[in-house]
């Protein structure tokens, strides 16, 4: 297990370190001013000043390694476009709200997508199937981006029901945890689904069923906990999918959000602050496919016994 | 050894698929007596295991369906094809157990062995925790498993292939049935470890008088177990009868066929090894007349016209053939069969 | 008993053929059309595509008006039986937007997929053919790839490249074709592995002789289920940039962004985002419910 787990750390080191230095070139490679349209109007000495505040002036793989050095150390660099924010104070700043929204739909999608997927695997081929099935389809052609103003219109604006954005009390966070967990509800049911489908046909589910079980023990005891397995893997996936999500949701409902940041600093082509975030992106993503990975060797004997896949 | 246990009638079961409906098992009939060990052969696809498990209700429906007219009274009460399936389960695991063909997948990888075989008692006896566990552990002593405690806490995968196969054992004794089904119990096995499973099987039926069915293709196997025999083909019985009327007087070319392809140490070296040349009969569309009538080296005219009736042969033996019928040409199995040292 | 007539007991003819097959015999594809056939909802699907690539190829076409020009007297109007879907704030025909989209859509979507179709089997079929060490370098190489999030990855080559629709299909052919070499190596070492390749490799066919008679006929069936799936990747892929600003930028319609339009306009002009989202939603649904089919029609293990 030790071994396993030492493995995967390092291909996340691996896999980090690439991010990293794919973000740092293509800055470089970058065509035109770094500062933007304002820099360009800057005389020449003004400029030669900046580039040397912010080490332009200096050989490339110093620059390099000098960069690797300060993410290592947890710092990404000064926005440039606004010289008194640094990329981490607008993480620490925004970044909970995120958390707490991509948590909560989080949850609320693997209660709903899980139960979804087991009722139609035990109503295989019945209507219960069909309609479970239908919606899981409905969830996962509808993207987020179309969810998300519909729900905020039709709920937040025209039946107000909820409020159709901002971010303040409880009755705020259903609408966007919601449109937020649309298309993950879809994965899970579908996923799990077949899982259940899959191990409903082994051969020892006909030993349980011969032991003289019920339905219900042989689902909930033998099933389940097996069907569950592959799901597992598929959470890292579904990740990236919440994490992209808030970028959309985020800006519908007007939440504080990173993503809101992230889309923002696109927008405006603020650069320092598009590679720090990438990168604070992606370690998180690799940290949630590594935790993925190591709690499904946990749950799986075999894979816990013999540290290997 | 009289009362039956089980009395099968005219079962007939039937799998629905897209081009029509294929029929697995064609109007079986049979009794098993308390105490008693019935072996059913055949080729793979004859029907045995769909019988079997058919017995259980373990095979779900759809695409199976058991048909009208079909009855398996199992201990004079319960007519098992007109329970719901809530009484099914006090019947399966309590009154009957089954072991299955595959001990690598018979078992739950997620579940240690000795939570698989206690949850089963739990189910139908009032114990607490512990005491189903306790008696998971003397189950597997009883199935000739040493340090017992210990191995109900490993899982399937840290056991060998024969060991699983007495878990598996283990587990379909749980609660002492009347009835065991062992479906295949050996094929999975070695060689060695077969013979191991036998003498465990054999042991434990002389010890607990267990009625069991033996479903095998293997006729050592049968010679080992069996009190008696019944021989299946395409889905019908075709020859029935005690250990020694299949072994030594057998009365249907199939039967023959099947002895004869047993390979034996006395028998002649130059002598090969002989087969049943063909294969079944798809039974999407079974044969008019005798199912086995393409394959037999004896078949007449009306063997591919009318499908034959049971001749009784003693009351224990029949044939379903036509040469048993007085009209018929006298044939007499040929040599090298199974006479000598069986039984 | 009934009385038989005796000769009805003499030795029958060998008339049937003992190892006759009477099921009706199909091969893979006659027999995978059939279970697609069958799938109401994949030909569905199946109809609905045909329908929409259709109207795509068409409709911009016959339409009275393309899909950038503006009347700005036709500002925001309602749908009508000039414009079928209305008009934009700049009075351009939704109709004729929609299809446009529809048809860069549906092009994005098949680029990729044919990159991702070259590229994937190429890589996963040769780390599979060659094994070893090949395989294992090639392997590690997937491994790091596969972790990178594909979408982030995006949208910093895209905000570099500039944005269009070949920085979308360049993003998007980076990382897309890992999923699919992953797919092929895995099928073909289980090929690989069986008996009827080891005996035309041990009657000394060569590799290509391998790969085009034994290899490629086992994994077709996976990688036209996979290009089902890929095809609305891409194609949500696109609508996703558009929609957060570094897709397609106005005035090229792309269904990405007549969306993110129609979602600022929708409380006043409803139809702006209603159009658009049901022909996306239709593609995405159709493509889904056909790969769907088509998986279940492919897979072998489920024939019976």
């Amino acid at each position: 297990m030790l071994k396993y787990v030492l493995r995967r750390f390092v291909y996340m080191l691996i896999t980090l370190w690439v991010i990293i230095t794919a973000t740092f070139f293509l800055m470089k490679l970058l065509p035109g001013n770094p500062f933007g349209e304002v820099a360009a109007k800057l005389p020449p000495e003004n400029l030669k000043i900046l580039r040397e505040q912010y080490g332009l002036d200096k050989p490339e793989w110093q620059q390099y390694l000098k960069y690797i050095g300060h993410v290592a150390q947890g710092d990404l660099g000064v926005s440039y476009q606004f010289p008194t924010r640094s990329v981490v104070d607008v993480i620490k700043q925004s970044f909970p709200a995120s958390l707490e929204l991509g948590i909560e739909s989080l949850i609320f999608a693997v209660i709903v997508g899980l139960l979804l997927g087991i009722f139609a695997a035990l109503k295989h081929n019945k209507a219960g199937d069909y309609s479970a099935m239908f919606i899981a389809l409905i969830g996962i052609s509808v993207p987020s981006f179309v969810v998300a103003p519909l729900l905020s219109y039709l709920l937040g604006n025209k039946w107000h029901i909820l409020p159709a954005g901002l971010w303040q009390g409880p009755e705020h966070r259903i609408l966007p945890a919601l449109a937020l967990s649309f298309g993950t509800i879809a994965i899970l049911a579908r996923m799990m689904r077949a899982s259940m489908l899959e191990v409903s046909s082994l051969d020892y589910i006909k030993t349980a069923k011969s032991k003289g079980l019920t339905t219900w023990k042989i689902v909930t005891s033998h099933m389940l906990r097996n069907a569950i397995l592959p799901v597992i893997t598929i959470l890292g996936p579904i990740a990236v999918n919440v994490i992209t999500g808030t970028l959309v949701v985020e800006s519908v409902f007007s939440v504080p959000g990173l993503g809101y940041q992230f889309v923002t600093s696109i927008t405006t082509l603020d650069y320092t602050m598009i590679t720090g975030l990438t990168i604070f992106y992606a370690a998180i993503l690799i940290i949630v496919m590594f935790l993925t990975d190591i709690a499904y060797g946990f749950v799986d004997p075999r894979i816990r016994m013999s540290g290997r896949r | 050894m009289s009362k039956p246990i089980l009395e099968v009638n005219n079962l007939r079961v039937s799998f629905k698929m897209y081009a029509g409906e294929v029929q697995a098992v064609r109007g079986v009939s049979f009794t098993l007596n308390k105490g008693e060990v019935l072996a059913i052969v055949g080729e793979s696809g004859c029907g045995k295991s769909v019988t079997a498990q058919t017995i259980m209700r373990l095979i779900p429906t759809p695409p199976s369906y058991i048909k009208p007219g079909s009855s398996i009274l199992f201990d004079g009460k319960h007519e098992i094809t007109k329970l719901t399936e809530s009484q099914m389960e006090h019947v399966r695991g309590e009154e009957m157990g089954m072991i299955f063909q595959d001990p690598m997948t018979s078992l739950n990888p997620t579940m240690t062995v000795g939570a698989q075989i206690s949850e089963g008692i739990r189910k139908h006896q009032k114990v607490t925790k512990a005491e189903a566990m306790q008696r998971a552990a003397d189950l597997l002593t009883l199935v000739g498993m040493s340090n017992a405690q210990e191995r109900t806490r490993q899982y399937p995968h840290e056991l060998s292939g024969g060991m699983r196969q007495r878990v598996m054992i283990a587990l379909s004794l749980a609660c002492n049935p009347k009835l065991l089904i062992a479906d295949e119990p050996t094929t999975a096995l070695d060689v060695t470890i077969q013979a191991q499973i036998i003498d465990l099987l054999r042991e434990i039926q002389k010890k607990t008088d267990t009625s069991i069915i033996l479903i095998t293709h293997d006729l050592g196997v049968v010679a080992e177990m069996a009190h008696r025999v019944i021989v299946m083909y395409a889905g019908k019985v075709v020859e029935r009868g005690t250990l020694n009327d299949i072994f030594y007087n057998p009365k249907h070319p199939y039967t023959w066929g099947l002895l004869r392809s047993v390979p034996r140490l006395d028998s002649d070296r130059n002598n090969d090894l002989e087969s049943i040349p063909g294969t079944p009969p798809d039974l999407f569309a079974p044969p008019v007349g005798c199912a086995f009538a393409a394959r037999c080296p004896y078949a007449m005219k009306i063997c591919k016209e009318v499908d034959p009736e049971h001749f009784d042969v003693s009351a224990e033996h029949s044939s379903a053939c036509w040469l048993m019928h007085p009209e018929a040409p006298k044939v007499e199995m040929p040599v090298q069969a199974g006479r000598g040292s069986h039984g | 008993m009934e009385i038989i007539s005796k000769d009805k007991f003499q030795p029958a003819e060998k008339t049937t053929n003992a190892e006759s097959i009477v099921r009706p015999s199909l091969n893979y594809w006659q027999d995978a059309w059939r279970r697609l056939r069958s799938n109401k909802l994949a030909m569905v699907g199946l109809v609905v595509l045909i329908l929409l690539t259709l109207l795509a190829i068409v409709a911009p076409f016959v339409s009275k008006f393309d899909y950038e020009t503006q009347y700005l007297k036709d500002i925001d109007l309602k749908p009508s039986m000039t414009h079928f879907f209305g008009t934009d704030d700049f009075g351009r025909d939704l109709w004729t937007r929609v299809w446009w989209g529809t048809r860069i859509s549906l092009f994005i979507g098949l680029v990729a997929a044919s990159i991702d179709l070259v590229v994937g089997v190429l890589y996963g079929g040769i780390s599979a053919y060659f094994g070893g060490r090949v395989d294992n370098v090639m392997q590690r190489i997937i491994e790091v790839i596969y972790s990178i999030p594909l979408l982030l990855l995006a949208i910093i080559l895209i905000v570099f490249l500039g944005p269009g629709i070949k920085s979308i299909i360049i993003a998007y052919a980076l990382t897309g074709w890992v999923g699919m070499a992953r797919l092929v190596r895995g099928q073909v070492l289980l090929v690989k592995e069986q008996e009827f390749v080891l005996a035309a490799r041990t009657l000394g066919a060569k590799p290509a002789r391998i790969i085009l008679q034994h290899l490629i006929p086992n994994v077709i069936g996976l990688i036209i289920v996979q290009i089902t799936f890929i095809v609305p990747t891409a194609i949500f892929f696109e609508a996703f940039l558009s929609f957060i600003g570094v897709g397609i930028k106005p005035p090229m319609a792309s269904l990405g962004n007549l969306i993110n339009d129609g979602a600022h306009y929708m409380r006043y002009q409803p139809h702006r985002l209603i159009f658009p989202t049901i022909v996306f939603s239709l593609i995405l649904l159709s493509f889904n419910v056909l790969g769907d089919g088509l998986r279940d029609a492919l897979d072998p293990k489920m024939r019976k």
